[in-house]
């Protein structure tokens, strides 16, 4: 669409934005979804796999924890039956006695050992339970001989050389089993604080993994939400302003937010298509109220013509070629007069699509003037034009802008007193550069102080019921906005009032390809 | 027939002048046309009309400021006013301020001399419409 959006009541119109409403929505709609929903379901997911890989991994390390403590235990119990044995053993080579205490010592550890045997093979190896067993029953063996020598041949006991030997051999065996039996105790407490500090580590970096996660997690939702709403709002305040551009894909992906875009995107057809229609009711009132004039301003020529002619139907048989010929100049002339004069409103009022384009101020100021001179001249008022030499031209819709001037010319007609003159004035604005202001001055009553707050509300009007709607200036501050531009207005109650239009020279309207 | 009506007849169109003059000179009738109000007036000051006819709406002077001069100046001197289309209620005005008769654009200059006549009946005189007639 060349032309700006929401101005224009163009059928042509309605149907381009309802096309570009339509390309914007599939452009939300083809890329693909990713829900603010799944993105919460994939990080609580992620979230709950993270700590059921803590909780295993601190299970295992518990069931090791516990088995350590049981091989501990039995460490500790072997490691006492042996001592025990041993204990029993010295008094029996001191005092010959107890050796049945040591057998039933050995006997024990040699139990639990057995007991044990497999988790003992699973930590030390096989080989080292082969040999503790090995040493276990040579340990037992010595003494069952010691305990066989007792009962059938006592006097051996005191064969010194002979126990000698046994002790030597039974003392270095108990002493090796004890070693191991403390070996095995040292290392099994080494590994269970080891177990114990593991654990305690996985417990501080689940936790400091799992606040990681949480963190990216939160910065990942919020970020994502927060921006969504941020840009949601600058549309609400752009939508606000009157820019009825629709909202179009910024993502790779969509979401609920696409949803909302998409409402919002019909909420904008329809305050487009009203906006249109609403510019084009103001337009058929002015339309109204210049008809009136116009078909005032047409009898004149038609009297000039019609008294021609039946001067000329009375008079046929004795007037010169000279003077018939002058009579139907003037008809012919009244006849284009008539024309021009239905020509500018028929120019005005044609539908025309809105296009943009280079305007050249005084032109479209004359014509809007030609336009409403009928009016001021009924009302008994002058209306005079000044265009400072040199102005730079503008770019919009030359339609609506002159609906724009329209209005405040007929304002301006409607506020003075008769034979007061209405002065429309361009020239550079001073308060800023690259601007032009149209200035619509009158001399009438001017508006109250209280009321000028509200002057461009819609359905303000301080004239009497059934004469205004309300809508031309708002309907104008709209269109002059679109424009990049504003109205502001001065006014003092007795001497009139300065309506200025100031629009940007050089502004290039939007259009849907720029966003 | 008795004296020529005087008239004087004020439009700011000059088309209306230059036709309406013959057309009324046919009945017998001394026309005088002006353009200007302001000089129209002055007129009206120097020479009592028997009839003045005047557009309503011109710029310099409206054609209710012509009426109250003229019955200011010439209480008898009936006056005729030319109203446009959107102009009506002005009319209807004008007569209540003593105007003799309005005539809407566009009209027919046998509208007009009808109106003259009925002017000239109040003002106990008469037209001749016989010139005319010869010719339609």
């Amino acid at each position: 669409m060349a032309g700006m959006d929401g101005q224009n009541g163009n059928i042509q119109d309605v149907y381009d934005r309802m096309e570009i409403i339509g390309d914007a929505r599939r452009a939300l709609l083809e890329r693909k979804r990713f829900n603010v929903k799944t993105q919460i379901f994939i990080a609580n997911a992620l979230v709950f796999v993270l700590a059921l890989g803590v909780a295993v991994v601190l299970i295992a390390n518990i069931y090791r924890i516990q088995r350590r403590m049981e091989f501990l235990e039995f460490a500790n119990e072997f490691s006492i039956e042996i001592q025990q044995a041993r204990r029993y053993e010295k008094n029996f080579f001191l005092y010959r006695t107890n050796l049945e205490d040591a057998l039933e010592n050995i006997h024990a550890a040699q139990a639990v050992f057995i007991a044990n045997a497999e988790p003992f093979a699973s930590i030390l190896g096989r080989t080292q339970q082969q040999s503790v067993l090995r040493q276990l029953e040579t340990y037992t063996d010595l003494l069952e001989e010691l305990q066989e020598i007792q009962r059938k041949a006592p006097t051996r006991l005191f064969d010194a050389a002979f126990m000698g030997d046994i002790e030597n051999r039974l003392r270095q065996n108990g002493k090796d089993m004890v070693t191991m039996a403390q070996g095995l105790m040292g290392k099994e407490k080494a590994a269970l604080t080891r177990a114990l500090q593991r654990s305690i580590a996985i417990h501080m970096l689940s936790l400091v993994a799992l606040l990681v996660v949480l963190v990216i997690n939160a910065y990942l939702l919020v970020g994502r939400i927060v921006t969504m709403l941020t840009r949601f709002s600058a549309y609400a305040q752009r939508i606000a302003a009157g820019d009825f551009t629709p909202i179009t894909p910024r993502r790779r992906y969509r979401d609920e937010f696409t949803e909302l875009a998409i409402a919002i995107n019909e909420m904008i057809k329809e305050l487009a298509n009203r906006e249109a229609a609403l510019i084009q009711t103001h337009k058929m009132r002015a339309i109204g109220t210049l008809t009136a004039g116009v078909a005032h301003e047409l009898n004149n020529p038609m009297n000039n013509i019609m008294l021609t002619a039946h001067m000329l139907m009375e008079e046929n048989a004795t007037l010169s070629a000279q003077e018939r010929l002058e009579m139907l100049t003037d008809v012919a002339d009244e006849t284009s007069r008539a024309k021009h004069i239905v020509a500018n409103l028929l120019d005005f009022a044609r539908e025309s699509a809105a296009t943009i384009q280079t305007l050249e101020l005084e032109k479209l100021l004359r014509d809007t003037i030609r336009l409403a001179e009928n009016q001021v001249r009924m009302s008994g008022n002058k209306i005079e034009l000044q265009v400072t030499d040199h102005l730079p031209a503008i770019h919009g819709d030359g339609q609506k802008l002159q609906q724009v001037f329209l209005n405040l010319i007929l304002n301006a007609v409607d506020a003075s007193p008769k034979g007061s003159k209405i002065q429309v004035i361009a020239l550079p604005y001073d308060k800023a550069p690259d601007h032009v202001a149209i200035k619509v001055v009158d001399y009438g009553h001017g508006i109250p102080r209280h009321v000028l707050s509200s002057i461009f509300d819609p359905f303000f009007t301080t004239k009497a019921k059934g004469h205004g709607t309300g809508l031309g200036l708002s309907v104008s501050q709209g269109i002059v906005a679109k424009h990049g531009g504003k109205i502001v207005v001065s006014s003092e109650e007795g001497s009139g009032s300065i309506f200025t239009v100031v629009l940007p020279v050089t502004t290039f309207p939007k259009t849907i390809h720029t966003f | 027939m008795s004296d020529a009506l005087e008239i004087l007849l004020l439009d700011d169109e000059p088309i209306v002048g230059k036709r309406l003059k013959p057309a009324l000179a046919k009945i017998g009738c001394n026309v005088e046309v002006f353009q200007d109000p302001i000089a129209a007036v002055d007129r009206i000051e120097k020479k009592s009309f028997d009839i003045v006819v005047t557009d309503i709406r011109m710029d310099e002077m409206d054609g209710m400021q012509v009426l109250e001069r003229v019955q200011a100046r010439s209480p008898r001197t009936k006056v005729i006013m030319i109203t446009g289309y959107a102009m009506i209620a002005l009319a209807r005005e004008a007569m209540e301020k003593g105007a003799f008769d309005f005539i809407a654009k566009p009209f027919k200059p046998d509208d007009l001399r009808k109106v003259i006549a009925k002017a000239a009946e109040a003002l106990g005189s008469s037209v001749d419409f016989s010139a005319v007639n010869e010719n339609t």
